[in-house]
């Protein structure tokens, strides 16, 4: 056989059986997820072709709209809060402390703990008899001691605010990585043309840090638009409709309502939205990104 | 020169206190977790006075776990799920990620876009297929459906790994194999994937909590009782009425402290990997 078409025939043998299972397992299930998405259907029986109505439906559905606002709502803030405060922290732990090892694992450590474990602990701690209140009648604040979860007015930023919690660790990982990887070259000749403090930063550090600033942002936004454990075991979307996100509501409709062609409809929805989103955030902070 | 002493040394002052507080802020950070584990240990009766310190330490939540569910059983399942993905993973994704980098026929970098697109979809959006795929495979309700599954999942990301530490390889190594007469199966995997340990260490530290953790998966196409992984047994303790939380906390804590040992273990190597994957990606 000849070199290079030898080359490409085991070159197909080596990528064949991730290309299958990836064919297979993701591919085939998007693809038909498409056609399942114009149907109307109960998985037990055929599915029936019923056009766009799907689609029709879901933007007239209350539940489905109000949603995709929670999870843009999340979305945000994870990007106007979580973002800088990742940011932040990554700065504090980047400098020469003695107790750095410690710091570095106990922000990170939420990140290797099932959601699921994370959200029964926290509507523990935030429930009426939870330890969150009992704080709160300690330092002689009773009055505003509530059901945190199962309030609506707070349901949804006590979620938020877990999230947080969860989520600000790995950014600021991310960001520290990033603060090390910065030749110490570049401050050497900042500091001899006079750059300190927040100019330093602000015209030294941070352009340089956009890649961190990209990835953290895309891996945060895409997270919290997929947000799923923790309304579905905290709250199941309630109370009313105050915590429901996107993800959750595609799984009900699917395996508590029945209606899956409805579901598929949504899943197809949510994932132009996921493509839109994070399309336009990184075109937004890519260009903003310098070479060095 | 004393003005500037002066002043590292308020610095120094002002960093001292700066750790400091980033100490009581990592604690409170902790503190969630060091519940979990505390309050699987109360006697029920102090449950309620949620600040109290145990008075002593209670392994009646355990011993309950223990019986209602087959905890070993499903550690097992767990560790059997865990280990076959990356198993599989590492064998088809190294293959493909070292063919992709080498390769410069477009064939496989149509395949390397193809893959990175399958990314974007959402698991919710392919969900309900999947569930009829497996029906007709006859994959539901086993675990070989959740390593398929695992493994297509995260092809897309182990293959950009294995991509970008394959570049890192000398080509010198393979023309010198060539010359001795090896063939391209034996020269992979005899020279090339154990240069490629570096890439699979990352993998394995970035991915496997991931793995561990999953709740929709088992949820979703588990239904076997002798089949669950640890995590999906909470609802035995816990139903939209009633929560029986020193249950509900044992068995968290018994899911956790795998997680935690082999992060202090790997720690190290799991922050160096994600930054690898994340920056240079």
């Amino acid at each position: 056989m000849h070199p290079t078409r030898k080359r490409l025939v085991y070159g197909i043998a080596f990528t064949l059986p991730a290309l299958l299972i990836f064919l297979l397992f993701t591919f085939y299930p998007f693809v038909s997820s498409l056609y399942y998405s114009f149907t109307e259907w109960d998985i037990v029986s055929k599915p029936k072709f019923i056009g766009l109505d799907n689609y029709r439906n879901l933007l007239d559905d209350r539940l489905f709209i109000r949603s995709a606002v929670n999870t843009l709502t999340i979305c945000l803030f994870v990007v106007i809060l979580q973002n800088p405060l990742s940011l932040l922290l990554g700065l504090v732990l980047n400098k020469p402390f003695r107790s750095s090892y410690f710091l570095r694992t106990a922000f990170y450590l939420p990140l290797i703990v099932s959601l699921v474990v994370i959200s029964v602990t926290w509507s523990n701690l935030l429930q009426y008899d939870g330890v969150f209140n009992e704080i709160l009648i300690r330092l002689g604040a009773e009055t505003i001691i509530r059901d945190w979860l199962g309030t609506t007015s707070t349901a949804l930023s006590s979620i938020i605010l877990i999230q947080l919690w969860y989520g600000t660790g790995y950014g600021a990982v991310i960001y520290l990585a990033g603060l090390q990887s910065i030749p110490h070259e570049v401050y050497e000749s900042a500091q001899i043309d006079g750059a300190q403090g927040w100019s330093k930063f602000r015209f030294i550090t941070f352009p340089l840090l956009m890649p961190s600033f990209t990835i953290c942002t895309f891996l945060g936004m895409v997270g919290a638009l997929k947000f799923f454990e923790m309304p579905y075991i905290m709250t199941n979307g309630g109370p009313g409709d105050a915590t429901s996100t996107l993800a959750l509501v595609i799984y009900n409709f699917a395996f508590k309502n029945n209606t899956f062609g409805y579901a598929t409809a949504a899943g197809i929805l949510f994932m132009i939205a996921i493509s839109i989103v994070t399309a336009l955030q990184l075109k937004l902070t890519r260009s903003r990104e310098v070479e060095y | 020169m004393h003005s500037s002493s002066v002043r590292s040394l308020r610095e120094k002052f002002f960093d001292r206190l700066l750790e400091i507080g980033m100490i009581i802020l990592a604690l409170l950070v902790l503190y969630p977790c060091y519940y979990m584990f505390e309050a699987s240990v109360k006697l029920p009766k102090e449950f309620y006075e949620p600040l109290k310190f145990p008075s002593r330490i209670f392994w009646g939540n355990y011993d309950n776990v223990f019986e209602r569910v087959q905890v070993g059983r499903a550690l097992l399942n767990t560790l059997l799920i865990c280990g076959g993905t990356l198993v599989l993973l590492i064998i088809v994704a190294s293959m493909a990620g070292y063919t992709i980098s080498r390769n410069r026929h477009k064939l496989f970098q149509i395949l390397f876009v193809l893959f990175l697109a399958g990314m974007i979809i959402p698991f919710q959006t392919s969900m309900v297929p999947i569930y009829k795929l497996a029906q007709s495979l006859h994959l539901m309700n086993t675990r070989t459906l959740l390593v398929l599954l695992y493994t297509a999942g995260t092809i897309p990301f182990a293959t950009m790994i294995y991509v970008g530490f394959t570049k890192g390889i000398p080509r010198e190594l393979e023309e010198a194999a060539s010359i001795d007469g090896y063939g391209p199966l034996r020269m992979y995997w005899l020279i090339i994937f154990p240069l490629l340990l570096p890439a699979t260490g990352t993998l394995i530290v970035t991915t496997v909590f991931g793995f561990w953790n999953d709740f929709i998966g088992p949820l979703l196409y588990l239904t076997d009782k002798d089949k669950m992984t640890l995590i999906t047994q909470i609802f035995v303790f816990k139903s939209e009425r009633s929560s029986d939380w020193g249950g509900i906390f044992a068995l968290c804590s018994l899911a956790t402290l795998p997680l935690i040992l082999l992060f202090v273990v790997t720690q190290k190597y799991m922050i160096k990997g994600l930054t690898a994957g994340a920056i240079k990606g």
